[in-house]
């Protein structure tokens, strides 16, 4: 029992691992977005937009496939975790043999080796001075920056170069890097959130809508300073801001103006400029206000229902305000929420006789300015009430899914334009005892371009030989005392 | 008698191309007169363009003379004119640049500004450093109709809406617009490819009959009721969609277009439906058959090509989605036309794989070798494709809080990233070469166009700023 166990738990592993499972794996996903960008998908799309598009078959039968929220089904998740387990059985079954490639190097190779290797040359040097000639070897690659070692065994000596070792791992730092941005990815969709919030000047906040239509509370609230928005010369809006506060028990700890690419960050939570409009709300009017018996007129400004003492006994109290009114019928209603024709309904108390005088600007025909009041008002200008509207996000995971696309990043680079190339001289003799340098390169890709600079050094190496020869047949004593 | 015959059919045809594309050019010139007689201003951008355009044109059309003709001559003149061609796209690439006060990669205008200019770089990098030297047969036309697609969606200098005020975007756009460049040579270089394979001409008529009838099925999914096709509405004053609501565009059923289109995807069907045919019973009679079929579906699409630009370019149409008449515009429909640009010039291209074999060959670097250089630009285009990817999720996570949201334009790009992933693996650990790692690179391609058109204008989106 335990044997077959075993052996089912080896049959998934190893078809996990295939290529061709992951290749088929990465097929399916391909084909399921695909299909997922063509129909349309629920969170996105209004249930109503959705029964316009579709019939109302197709779109039970699409509901029930789970084709209309495909990326948020379970079966795509589950697929995505089947592509992962495939990337990391296949990295785990390829990995020792690459480990082993990259942690002992192949420094001296045997005959066999020797043999088998189909980019070597055999380059005949004088007897008995293989020293020499592996002096004018190694001078050769350390030039080409080989860094090339001495290898010593107990009978015989040779020589190992080799650059770009790191290349041998590239394909699993790659792997490793998307492990690490579908981790993140994973993090993000179980713990990570995302909500809405919108502010009015001054307002605070700590709750934050969820799509879903519950609330979430957050352990600090954030509160809007003010908000604008700046046009361009042709109307087109080119900027909306949002001066936030931080509080946490009262205290405002961090204060920051976003924009619409500059968030603010505080404890993992990001609040993102996402919104921003009228509320049809009058922030603050602005009147003079003149004493009817003399004096100087005063400018004040009033915010809805503030009441604003004008001298020892009189207030002001602004009661309404109409953006863009209209009269019908004899009663005065809203428009529209843009400050068109706006409208302010204020009312005047004198606190010793407790009488309260009704006075409307502009002054509307049936709701007359009643002459009673002591100061006449005059309007000046109306600031509206905006909100801005910010779209709240916490993503924990997405430190993971940066970090894996900087070494993906890097990765790639070592994969693309990293050749580990390997050269190796050894000094050997021929059949008839004849001594021979063998050398020989390898690199374990763009294997034309290493042809050509092997070749390359080969000539090198040869003509060098030749030189030192030479010089050594010329001037002996010159190259001892050398 | 036979020999002489064929020998002698396509000498013929292919001098009347020669004559067409010569007057083509030089009705262009023509019309480049007009402009500047009637702007009275040389180096402005939209003459810069035109320039360009007639430059490109005239490396395109030489190309092609040399594959009909077998000129070594015309190839040089093609790589001058390709050169003058850039010279004029970097005025106009530095002239729209200076203008707008930001780099040009903020409208699918500008986008295409940046991409043609990067195809033409690379077009004569792959040139002289590679020795591909008729590489131009195929991207110039794929140049050409990126001009002619950017005369239609010229955009006056719009400032930028805040969600485009940042510096990731233009990282994000120059590393798309770099990948898909380089994604264009690589395609252009896995034709390359498949020309000095030997690829059987069957196969490839078979390849261009397919990729014709996938873009008409795709264009046919817009018929309408009594052989009209829907095409979006075009504001003239606005210059932009009609839109009924918030992302959805208005439709207006240009009458007669649909029979058109359905007689161009019958026409292009044929010569495939030959091929089968061809298979079962071989026949070198059917096969001619086809080769004629393939010239007849060229001036079927020409056809409709100029049925569709009139009809397009005046009149107001019927709309299923809303009451009264709207105008419509090229610019709506850029998918449309760039359908109709390619399917002619696929089976242009077939021809020439037809008429002149051994000169072209003579031109180009060995299998071997175009087969490395394939991959070569796609492991420059990879990386490019990634960093494009994530340096879009940076912008979006910065702008929307998110970094992935699986809206279409992301989710396709993806499937790029995962087509070019799938051609690498299979390059490295099934050593695939050759012939099939060539029709790896021009899928790639294929869904690469997709992703940067079709999404776009065919699947209903955020991503609306291109």
């Amino acid at each position: 029992m335990a044997a077959t166990v075993h052996s089912v738990a080896r049959k998934i592993w190893q078809s996990l691992s295939a290529i061709k499972t992951g290749v088929i794996l990465l097929i399916i996903v391909v084909i399921i977005s695909a299909a997922g960008t063509v129909i349309l998908q629920r969170p996105v799309t209004e249930g109503d937009e959705m029964q316009r598009a579709y019939s109302p078959q197709m779109l039970r039968l699409l509901d029930g496939l789970g084709l209309t929220d495909v990326f948020h089904a379970w079966w795509f998740v589950l697929l995505l975790t089947m592509v992962s387990l495939s990337i990391i059985a296949a990295s785990v079954q390829r990995f020792p043999n690459a480990w082993r490639f990259f942690s002992r190097p192949y420094k001296s190779p045997n005959e066999t080796f020797r043999n088998a290797l189909p980019g070597h040359v055999l380059v005949p040097i004088k007897d008995k001075d293989e020293e020499a000639a592996l002096t004018v070897a190694e001078r050769v690659l350390q030039k080409a920056g080989f860094k090339p070692e001495r290898i010593v065994r107990e009978n015989s000596f040779s020589l190992f170069g080799e650059r770009n070792r790191i290349s041998e791992m590239a394909v699993y730092i790659v792997h490793a890097s998307l492990l690490l941005i579908f981790l993140g990815g994973i993090v993000d969709a179980l713990y990570g959130w995302r909500g809405y919030v919108t502010l009015t000047r001054g307002q605070q906040s700590s709750q934050v809508q969820p799509q879903n239509g519950s609330t979430r509370n957050l352990p600090f609230a954030i509160r809007c300073d003010g908000a604008g928005q700046e046009n361009y010369a042709d109307g087109t809006p080119k900027r909306w801001w949002s001066d936030l506060a931080v509080l946490e028990n009262g205290q405002v700890t961090l204060r920051k103006q976003i924009v619409v690419n500059d968030p603010l960050v505080y404890r993992g939570v990001r609040f993102y400029q996402a919104g921003y409009g009228r509320t049809g709300k009058v922030d603050k009017v602005i009147l003079d206000a003149t004493p009817k018996l003399g004096g100087a007129a005063r400018e004040i400004a009033l915010g809805l229902d503030e009441t604003l003492p004008l001298d020892a006994d009189t207030t002001v109290r602004l009661a309404e305000f109409i953006p863009d009114y209209v009269v019908r019928d004899g009663q005065v209603y809203t428009r529209s929420n843009d400050l068109e024709n706006p409208a302010a309904h204020l009312v005047v108390e004198s606190k010793r006789s407790g009488q309260a005088v009704n006075f409307w600007l502009p002054p509307i025909p049936g709701f007359e300015q009643d002459a009673s009041s002591p100061y006449a008002f005059e309007a000046k200008d109306a600031q509206m009430a905006y909100f801005t509207g910010l779209e709240v996000s916490h993503e924990p995971g997405q430190w993971s899914v940066w970090a894996g696309v900087i070494v993906m990043g890097l990765g790639l680079a070592v994969v693309f334009y990293f050749v580990h190339v390997r050269v190796w001289a050894v000094p050997v003799r021929d059949a008839r005892g004849k001594l021979l340098l063998w050398i020989g390169g390898s690199a374990n890709k763009n294997k034309d371009v290493f042809e050509q600079r092997f070749r390359r050094l080969i000539e090198q190496i040869e003509s060098e030989l030749k030189v030192s020869s030479e010089a050594d047949a010329e001037a002996p004593t010159a190259s001892i005392a050398g | 008698m036979e020999r002489a015959r064929v020998e002698q059919q396509p000498a013929a045809t292919g001098t009347t191309l020669v004559v067409m594309v010569g007057l083509g050019v030089a009705f262009l010139l023509f019309m480049a007169f007009l402009n500047v007689v009637k702007s009275g201003n040389l180096l402005n951008e939209s003459n810069l363009l035109y320039a360009a355009l007639i430059f490109y044109s005239g490396a395109g059309a030489l190309y092609l003379a040399f594959g009909v003709t077998g000129t070594p001559s015309y190839v040089r003149f093609a790589s001058l004119a390709t050169w003058a061609g850039l010279l004029a796209n970097t005025g106009a690439v530095v002239h729209r640049w200076y203008e707008a006060g930001h780099p040009p990669f903020a409208s699918i205008y500008e986008m295409l500004l940046s991409f043609v200019w990067t195809l033409a770089v690379l077009t004569l990098i792959a040139e002289k450093k590679y020795g591909v030297k008729v590489i131009g047969t195929v991207t110039m036309p794929v140049a050409i109709v990126g001009v002619v697609l950017m005369q239609l969606l010229r955009t006056e200098v719009h400032p930028l809406v805040p969600a485009l005020q940042s510096t990731w975007l233009h990282v994000h756009v120059t590393l798309a617009m770099l990948a898909y460049a380089a994604c264009a040579l690589s395609f252009a270089l896995a034709m390359m490819f498949l020309i000095q394979d030997k690829m059987k001409t069957e196969t490839f008529l078979a390849a261009t009959s397919l990729f014709s009838i996938a873009t008409y099925v795709s264009i046919l999914t817009r018929f309408e009721k009594w052989g009209g096709l829907s095409v979006v509405g075009w504001d003239p004053e606005e210059k932009a969609e009609i839109f009924v609501a918030k992302g959805v565009r208005l439709y207006v059923v240009i009458p007669d277009l649909g029979w058109l289109m359905l007689l161009v995807l019958a026409a292009v069907a044929a010569p495939f439906l030959l091929y089968l045919f061809w298979r079962k019973n071989p026949d070198r009679n059917t096969l001619e058959i086809a080769n004629r079929a393939v010239f007849l579906s060229i001036l079927l699409q020409s056809l409709t090509l100029i049925f569709f630009v009139l009809r397009a370019r005046d009149g107001r149409y019927g709309s299923l989605d809303a009451e009264g008449l709207f105008p419509t515009s090229l610019a709506a429909s850029p998918f449309i036309l760039s359908g109709l640009v390619g399917g002619i010039f696929v089976s242009l291209l077939y021809l020439l794989l037809l008429w002149r074999r051994s000169d072209l060959e003579r031109m180009l670097p060995s299998a071997d070798e175009l087969d490395r250089i394939t991959y070569r630009t796609i492991a420059i285009a990879f990386p490019l494709l990634t960093l494009m990817i994530a340096a879009g999720a940076y912008w979006a996570n910065r702008t929307w809080g998110s970094y992935w949201s699986w809206d279409p334009k992301e989710t396709w790009a993806a499937i790029t990233w995962l087509v070019y992933a799938g051609y690498l693996h299979m390059r490295v650990t099934r050593g695939w070469r050759g012939r099939r790692a060539a029709y790896f690179a021009i899928l790639g391609f294929a869904v690469v166009m997709f992703t940067f058109f079709g999404v776009t204008y065919l699947l209903p989106g955020l991503h609306a700023y291109a």
